[in-house]
């Protein structure tokens, strides 16, 4: 917590008095359930829709992947691209990212370590940025109240949808990617 | 300053203790930053997020975005955004982002601040160690960045069916989205822990 070195047998951060383990515990069992979480919710959030739009009496709902489709048709690739980024492929790659690393640090694979590294610290960076959706759907609904005219309102992709994002940030910071490392360190006291 | 650190991401010590003023330190295995040292940070930090706080209570106050289409005008405050999922059904998605954009940014700011005062001064206070462990928890899971991108995003989805107008409040939010930045990266966590304890040893 404080980046205080202290003794391995000790017990309690001198420093900041935090709870202390050498390692995260249980590290790889956590961040495997949050995924396999994170995974079930992800397909409902996909296919229901995130919000409805009601114009003049008829309603309509936008999946995700629909909100995507009416901003190329509305001419604005460039913020289609950056939704499709931050809400298809960022929680999409960030998932098969993390089962990737805790299935290399299964298989006590020595390879690649510096890239697994930076791969780990791109996922928890970039984790947060795929809230922007839920962002959006939030000033929408706040925002187009017209009475009969136009009026959003949220759907329950919405919620499901925040749960992965929540859950896969929870699993990438309860996974410890001081294991990548402690193979190499292993493997060379061998030798 | 004091002894070597660990890396964070790989567990390698490393000894950071000669980083002098504007320089910055990173693991020579693994790459991942470990710290970066300013002088004046505790100024830096303290400028910051006072006028961090400030420009969060003129976003608050005033109307943040405005729509209009066929005579019917909706104006909506910073605090009525979460409120609308609330009030359609939606309470914990409304909770999740109140917290995100605005409850959780506003204490990390209040306890920078509160941190740097109570350093200013020069003795150790018992309140300094929770404040700073407060403070690298809450960074973490404050959105406020992200939510300006996705303002941008929904204006761009909305401009097509009615006019909108953006308010005070937006340009007020957008200021207090840079101090906020600007203040959790001029907080170096190495740098305040060896401040903290530098205290506590006096």
């Amino acid at each position: 917590m404080c980046l205080k070195l202290a003794p391995a047998d000790v017990r309690q951060c001198p420093r900041c008095g935090s709870a202390m383990h050498v390692r995260k515990n249980d590290s790889i069992q956590r961040t495997l359930a949050l995924l396999i979480t994170a995974c079930l919710l992800y397909i409902p959030a996909n296919l229901y829709p995130v919000m409805y739009t009601d114009s003049l009496g008829s309603a309509e709902g936008t999946t995700i992947m629909g909100g995507v489709v009416l901003l190329i048709n509305l001419g604005s690739a460039p913020v289609a691209l950056v939704i499709f980024i931050f809400s298809v492929m960022v929680p999409s790659a960030k998932l098969m990212a993390m089962f990737y690393l805790v299935w290399s640090v299964q298989q006590q694979s020595s390879l690649d370590l510096r890239k697994r590294s930076t791969l780990y610290r791109i996922t928890e960076f970039v984790g947060k940025w795929s809230m922007v959706d839920i962002f959006v759907v939030t000033i929408l609904v706040a925002l187009v109240q017209l009475g009969g005219i136009l009026t959003i309102k949220p759907g329950i992709a919405a919620l499901l949808f925040a749960g992965v994002v929540i859950i896969t940030m929870i699993a990438a910071e309860n996974f410890d990617s001081r294991l990548i490392w402690d193979n190499m360190e292993e493997k060379n006291s061998a030798n | 300053m004091g002894s070597d650190t660990a890396c964070q991401s790989c567990d390698l010590l490393v000894s950071v203790a000669a980083t002098k003023h504007g320089e910055s330190a990173s693991c020579p295995r693994c790459g991942c930053f470990l710290t970066r040292c300013y002088d004046d940070a505790n100024h830096r930090v303290l400028a910051y997020s006072s006028a961090g706080l400030m420009f969060l209570l003129f976003a608050s106050s005033y109307s943040f975005l405005s729509l209009s289409r066929s005579g019917v005008e909706n104006k909506i405050t910073l605090l009525q955004t979460p409120a609308a999922l609330w009030s359609y059904g939606m309470p914990e998605v409304g909770a999740l982002v109140a917290a995100f954009i605005i409850v959780i940014p506003a204490t990390v700011l209040a306890m920078m601040a509160a941190l740097c005062i109570l350093i200013n001064q020069g003795r150790y206070h018992s309140w300094l160690v929770p404040l700073a462990k407060g403070i690298f928890l809450g960074q973490h899971w404050s959105m406020v960045e992200v939510f300006i991108i996705a303002v941008i995003v929904a204006l761009v989805k909305i401009a097509a069916m009615a006019t909108v107008v953006i308010g005070i409040s937006f340009w007020a939010y957008a200021a207090f989205t840079v101090c906020f930045t600007l203040a959790v990266s001029s907080l170096d966590r190495y740098q305040c822990w060896e401040r903290i304890e530098a205290l506590k040893a006096q």
